[in-house]
């Protein structure tokens, strides 16, 4: 077998057994690998009633054929589960060489379901597998934990994934990381394996990846390389990680998220820069599995009151969110409070858009001293943020409301939905689409894994396609789109970009060298493909193969009766104009009902429920689904009988 | 004077991706697996520091030195290492005896492996992101090095660092 190595491990952790299970041919070719895989795994086999937190929920990291090669950029893994966030799909992709080391070891996919006993944490070397002992390390840091594990197997060239305390604490919003700093960050998968007492998976393997073509794919893998040394997009991000965003987000198109995505622009946003950054905090480049890019970073602090404290990057979604989006703009804040959300383990968007929620309710006095513990939460508070980040990871006063993310906090207190920043009860990223553009909007409304989803279809053609010239043209059929602040020819783009996506994130290449950077595209690809596996897939194939995912994941949310109603944006972006500023948002809003129809006929939804349509499902090998979802159906119009579709009341 | 060309390794723009090792065992082993690479990468992900360790091609190897069989050699043109399988027995005394850990033994024949330099173009440097690697003759890349840091103390001193 060539590429794929053709096996995952299924534990069930609460009997402390595992089995090895071959993936059949057409397995393999239906879902291609890492998140397809899971997305399949968790569709069949966790309910819409199941508790997230609950050993019925399982936990899967996959990674895909062209894992481990020297196809640049496959070092990704993507992390399922039932989302604890947001109570339905969600998923989460690292980087890293850890999804390599799997690879070599010969498995594909790992699998957690039930709960450990006690605090454990898992073993696998090549094919010695082992359940051992954490209690401990139950407690430390992600990079300390990794540490002691490494001691103790006797080898410092193993790759781990390990949880922090936020996940064993189950803070909603806990992240998964390996090798120290890489993290799979939304929807709370650390606090699903957290809930099943395990604390580290940690991978040795010795074996390598078959190639069907060698000389062949060495070639293609090379041109590719090749085009990003001149690519602008990879350039930009190899000498500056992905801060490099803050000068163009914030002075030419202000989207600069200051003060819970009120505002798009801030007259000193320079300061975090990756251009500043890199004089000032870069540390070391720090590069995932072949990476041909390599746009991570780790940072340390050279002066002042947390002189000598580091972390792996920040990238630009983990600074942001406890830097502007509460009021910080100096460049030490921000990275001291990145290097608390990843000591604690927890997502940086969700810990950052809770703390900014709060200060927005504290602004307008929905939440007052009587509610937060006499702890003031002014914008840009230093302390205080400091403060919540440590009692959200141990569960303490106000922390423990937080800890449950903004949007359940919000219920919890009764607090009106005006500061909320969320869609399907996840918050969204550091992205407005005010600024950022309409397609970017469009697919945070309509993203299978809640409203956050920079990275569900990462719109960028509209955000770097414009230096590809004639790619637009040619995916979407007109280059007006690659404008951001029209509506013209987003759905298509969106639709796109989205089925696209789900394909490449099963091969688990990252998205920077496919989507940000256009240095790859279907056409390399596809021949890439082909050369590891031997087999003859074409570019409709991979589509149709990222639809079947796309839908698949639709569908699960379906069964949480969750559609057209739910497929909206916070309030801020279509109903708030972009404050004055001197870039181009200034008076902005987000105009999504312009785009939904479109998309709707485009994904062949339902148009009364929004839910995967039944001939779709079928074109897609998706029959049992379309069965499936017949009694959701029916209940969904039942609960939303006598509304008005699609838009949320004023 | 005609000079040896080697492989540079400048630890400090090195990002630990490991892509020297894939174009190596892809190149060379038609097989993606860090086991078959002649370079290997060290990394300490935790203070995110990496250094690639490679064949030096010493002068005076002590692989070929221990080697019972003759199998071990380096190429008097190419200055590069050559092991004949035909002859190899795999008895690991390369392996023990190389300071550096660049000499193994592949797990699909049994026999060792090094650093061929690709046969003058080491796929590990062309392919380097970071460029990283540097092959070239030996003053040269000492002179490289002495100027990178030349410019390093000269920017800090300007306060520029
Ligand atoms: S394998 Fe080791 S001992 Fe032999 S030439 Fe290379 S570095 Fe020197
Ligand atoms: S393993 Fe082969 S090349 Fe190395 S010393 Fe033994 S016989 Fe010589
Ligand atoms: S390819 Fe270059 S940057 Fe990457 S690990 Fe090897 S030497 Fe370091």
């Amino acid at each position: 077998m060539y590429g794929w190595r053709g096996k995952r491990i299924r534990f069930n952790l609460t009997k402390g057994t595992w089995d090895v299970e071959e993936t059949p041919y057409e397995y393999r070719r239906k879902w291609l690998g890492g998140r397809g895989y899971n997305s399949e795994v968790l569709y069949n086999s966790v309910g819409p009633d199941v508790d997230p937190l609950s050993p019925e929920n399982v936990v899967c990291l996959g990674v895909g054929p062209m894992s481990g090669t020297f196809g640049p950029s496959t070092g990704r893994v993507t992390v399922t589960a039932k989302s604890p966030l947001t109570g339905g799909f969600g998923d989460s992709n690292m980087g890293g060489h850890w999804g390599a080391e799997l690879k070599f070891a010969g498995y594909e996919q790992i699998i957690l379901e039930g709960k450990a006993p006690k605090p454990s944490y898992i073993w696998i070397d090549d094919d010695k597998i082992e359940i051992r002992d954490a209690s401990h390390i139950w407690g430390k840091y992600p990079r300390d934990a990794d540490a002691i594990i490494k001691e103790e197997l006797g080898d410092k060239d193993i790759h781990i994934v390990t949880i922090g305390p936020a996940g064993e604490n189950l803070v909603r919003f806990a992240c998964t990381f390996n090798d120290c700093y890489r993290a799979a960050g939304r929807t709370g998968h650390g606090a699903v394996i957290g809930s099943k007492n395990i604390k580290a998976i940690a991978v040795r393997g010795t074996g390598g990846v078959k190639i069907a073509n060698p000389e062949e794919y060495f070639k293609i893998c090379s041109e590719w390389r090749e085009t990003m040394r001149t690519d602008p997009m990879a350039q930009g991000l190899l000498n500056y990680g992905s801060l490099i965003l803050i000068m163009p987000c914030n002075y030419e198109m202000g989207w600069f998220p200051w003060k819970n995505l009120k505002y798009g622009y801030h007259p000193d946003a320079r300061n975090i820069s990756g251009e500043v950054w890199s004089k000032k905090h870069l540390r070391h480049k720090e590069g995932c599995f072949s990476c041909a890019i390599c746009c991570g970073i780790v940072s340390e602090i050279r002066e002042g009151k947390y002189k000598g404290e580091y972390t792996g990057g920040p990238e630009y979604e983990a600074a942001v969110p406890t830097g502007p989006r509460v009021g910080i703009i100096d460049s030490e804040t921000t990275l001291h409070n990145a290097v608390l959300t990843n000591n604690f383990g927890m997502d940086a968007i969700e810990a950052g858009a809770a703390i900014s929620w709060a200060m927005e309710c504290w602004e307008k006095g929905y939440l007052t001293a009587k509610d937060t513990g006499g702890l003031e939460l002014t914008w840009g508070n230093a302390e205080v943020v400091d403060k919540l980040l440590r009692m959200m990871t141990y569960r303490e006063g106000f922390g423990d409301i937080l800890a449950e993310g903004p949007w359940r906090a919000s219920q919890k207190l009764g607090i009106g939905e005006d500061c909320l920043v969320v869609t399907r009860g996840m918050s969204l990223p550091g992205d407005d689409p005010r600024g950022l553009g309409f397609g970017y909007g469009l697919s945070f409304a309509v993203g299978t894994r809640g409203g956050c989803d920079h990275l569900r279809s990462l719109c960028c053609l509209e955000l770097s396609g414009y230096l590809y010239p004639g790619l637009n043209k040619k995916i979407v059929g007109t280059e007006e789109c690659s404008k951001p602040l029209v509506t013209a020819g987003k759905p298509k783009m969106v639709y796109w970009e989205e089925n696209q996506k789900a394909f490449v994130d099963s091969l688990q290449v990252c998205c920077f060298n496919t989507h940000w950077s256009y240095g790859c595209r279907n056409e390399h690809l596809v021949p890439m493909l082909n050369a590891v596996t031997g087999l003859d897939f074409t570019e409709d194939e991979l589509m149709t193969i990222g639809e079947r995912i796309y839908n698949l994941e639709r569908a699960y949310w379906a069964k949480m009766l969750s559609g057209k109603y739910e497929d909206t944006v916070p309030r801020r972006f279509t109903h708030e104009p972009m404050p004055e500023n001197p870039a181009a948002s200034s008076g902005k809003v987000l105009p999504l009902d312009e785009m939904l129809p479109e998309y709707y006929k485009l994904r062949e939804y339902d148009p009364e429920t929004g839910f995967p349509g039944e001939k779709k499902l079928k074109e897609l090998g998706l029959e049992d689904v379309a069965e499936e979802l017949k009694p959701y159906r029916k209940k969904y119009i039942e609960l939303h009988k006598g509304k008005k579709g699609g838009k949320k009341k004023k | 004077m005609e000079q040896t060309k080697f492989i540079m390794i400048n630890p400090e723009k090195c990002s630990g991706c490991r892509t020297c090792e894939m174009a190596c065992s892809l190149y060379n082993e038609k097989e993606c697996s860090p086991s078959l690479s002649r370079i290997r990468v060290v990394r300490n992900e935790a203070i995110g520091d990496s250094f690639p360790v490679g064949c030096a091609l010493c002068s005076k190897p002590v692989c070929v030195e221990v080697c019972p069989t003759g199998a071990n050699s380096i190429d008097p043109e190419l200055g590069t290492g050559l092991i004949n399988e035909e002859i190899c027995v795999g008895c690991k005394a390369c392996v023990r005896a190389c300071p550096f850990g660049a000499a193994g033994i592949s797990y699909r024949t049994g026999k060792a492996y090094k650093c061929n330099l690709c046969g003058g173009d080491p796929m590990c440097v062309k392919h380097c992101p970071t460029k990283c690697l540097e092959y070239a003759p030996l003053e040269l890349t000492v002179r490289h090095r002495r100027r990178a840091l030349a410019d390093d103390v000269i920017a800090k001193l300007k306060g520029e660092g």
